[in-house]
């Protein structure tokens, strides 16, 4: 009885169960219903009048009011962007691809997105994109109702017109 | 006690307390309070030249949670910023620190908690050892229940105690605008209330709550300037016991004798009869008597008998929005001394002895005594 056992036990399993769920809010709720719509929203600072989307309640550099909601076009350009070569978890896409910075037309700040339908090397600094949408009836008001940007064809933009925006 | 920088509370704000606010997340509930706080404090946030927030990972769900708030407590140009894992009353003690370094001058702390996205049942479940106590399914109702277990074993209070308790701070919250419940309720009818954990009833606990705080500190100099009636911090100290709540006393809090202790020494008083007001960080009417033994405060059971008011927002018993909780206490403290307390406000008080509380059981204390005037010339 006073041996210790042999074989010890060397851990314990503990499965933890925290279960959230995450209250969009209602800029977020806004932008995200949009989507379902083919429609992105943005919000205007008070204070300096850059445009933020997803739409933000509050500018993080003025610290002013975003109250005024702005519709953007589904077109920008590539401000930065990377060519991805290794499997990433949770995404199953035909390597290699490119993930890209773009900034709306109008927008001060980018969102992010898969750059298709064209070679991984005609992608550049300053290429025009525009969304391809899920078609209707299967958008669900999240990230993925924009399947990916496409290039446009137009001429790519002078880097003097976004570098405010990398 | 040599001489220290006399540092103020110079406003607050908070966001109604509510068990859910389906329409604003963490950061979209704290930026008005910010902008509010600020306002209160007649500045702009050029003028805050430090921030430091208290919230927790595990209640809103995410890794390095703090980070989300930044770009409302205001991060441009890059600030000076810092967190704690812990109650925001922690924040301001971490701040008025700063300030006794002479780092900073005026700064802000921030108490969030998105509290309805989670389960609090069981992040706080996780607060505790995973070997021997989280294991067994304890939360903070459980732990607590023990402990008020242990106290009535020992004291010899009953139920009709506990309930007497509860009533009196639910009587106060009724006339607090800012906390959650706001209907008195007789002790008979709290005693009626079903044991949710015996020996504690649903009538003595706190109901899930939410909310976001900010509070503004300044150093003399500065906080002449940013209130018509700063509120001077005269003495402050925490002390931690074990974690395993076997190995502690339940019945008494010997952390918050001893946080107490050093916080009246600091400020040079006697004792806690020298305060007019006294605000508990009490979620049960256990842990109330507990912290009255422990400050030399009556039981004030069956009737009043003079000595500072305790408990004059209704305690969190009335609200207990989670990482916000402590903060509220010492802005119930500012409110008072500065008479910003409306129909509660305890007449002529100039002194305040402020206390909050972390952990299971009463793990952890923080006392403050505040003043209407400075504390050092």
């Amino acid at each position: 009885m006073n041996q210790p056992p042999e074989e010890r036990v060397k851990f314990i399993q503990t499965d933890l169960v925290l279960p959230y769920h995450y209250v969009a809010g209602d800029y977020k709720a806004l932008y995200l219903r949009a989507l379902k719509d083919k429609k992105i929203l943005g919000s205007k600072c008070s204070a300096t009048g850059k445009v933020f989307v997803p739409p933000l309640m509050s500018s993080p550099d003025a610290h002013a009011p975003c109250e005024e909601i702005v519709e953007l076009p589904d077109r920008g350009i590539v401000t930065t962007f990377c060519v991805v070569n290794v499997p990433v978890y949770g995404r199953d896409i035909e390597l290699p691809y490119v993930v890209a910075s773009v900034a709306l037309d109008g927008a001060d700040v980018s969102i992010y997105g898969l750059v298709q339908e064209c070679k991984p090397e005609d992608v550049e600094m300053g290429t025009r994109v525009q969304a391809v949408w899920r078609p209707d009836g299967e958008r669900q008001g999240d990230h993925s109702d924009i399947k990916y940007f496409k290039p446009t064809g137009e001429p790519k933009a002078p880097l003097e017109s976004f570098i405010h925006r990398l | 006690m040599s001489k220290l920088r006399n540092v103020a509370i110079v406003g607050f704000a908070q966001a109604p307390i509510v068990a859910e606010n389906p329409h604003r997340t963490a950061p979209e509930m704290l930026y008005p309070v910010v902008r509010q706080a600020l306002a209160n404090a007649n500045v702009e946030r050029k003028d805050i030249d430090y921030q430091c927030a208290g919230s927790s990972d595990y209640v809103d769900g995410r890794a390095f949670s703090f980070s989300q708030v930044m770009e409302v407590m205001g991060a441009w140009p890059p600030v000076q910023d810092s967190h704690v894992e812990m109650d925001a009353a922690w924040a301001a003690h971490l701040v008025w620190v700063k300030m006794q370094a002479e780092e900073c001058d005026a700064a802000i702390v921030a108490g969030f908690g998105k509290v309805s996205e989670g389960s609090p049942m069981h992040v706080l479940n996780l607060q505790l050892d995973p070997f021997y106590h989280a294991s067994l399914g304890l939360d903070h109702v459980s732990t607590s229940a023990l402990q008020a277990s242990a106290y009535m074993a020992k004291s010899g209070v009953d139920d009709a105690g506990l309930a007497q308790v509860a009533a009196r701070n639910r009587a106060a919250g009724a006339k607090n605008p800012d906390t959650q419940l706001r209907q008195a309720v007789s002790a008979a009818e709290l005693q009626k209330t079903p044991f949710v954990t015996s020996p504690l009833r649903e009538g003595y606990l706190p109901p899930i709550g939410e909310t976001a705080t900010c509070l503004v500190l300044a150093a003399e100099g500065k906080a002449e300037k940013m209130c018509d009636r700063p509120v001077w911090i005269h003495g402050v100290d925490h002390r931690i016991e074990f974690q395993t709540i076997g190995a502690r006393d339940l019945t008494s809090s010997a952390s918050t004798k001893l946080a107490a202790k050093n916080a009246f020494e600091m400020a040079g008083v006697k004792g806690v009869n020298d305060a007019q007001v006294v605000e508990l960080g009490s979620t049960t009417p256990a842990e109330e008597l507990i912290l009255r033994d422990a400050l030399g405060l009556p039981s004030g059971l069956g009737g009043t008998s003079g000595g500072p008011v305790v408990n004059p927002s209704g305690s969190p018993l009335c609200a207990n929005p989670l990482m916000n909780t402590g903060l509220l206490r010492l802005a119930e403290g500012f409110r008072q001394l500065s008479g910003r307390a409306g129909e509660r406000g305890v007449a002529g008080a100039k002194r305040a002895v402020v206390h909050a509380s972390g952990g299971h059981c009463l793990q952890q204390n923080i006392v403050w005594v505040l003043g209407t005037e400075r504390r050092w010339t």
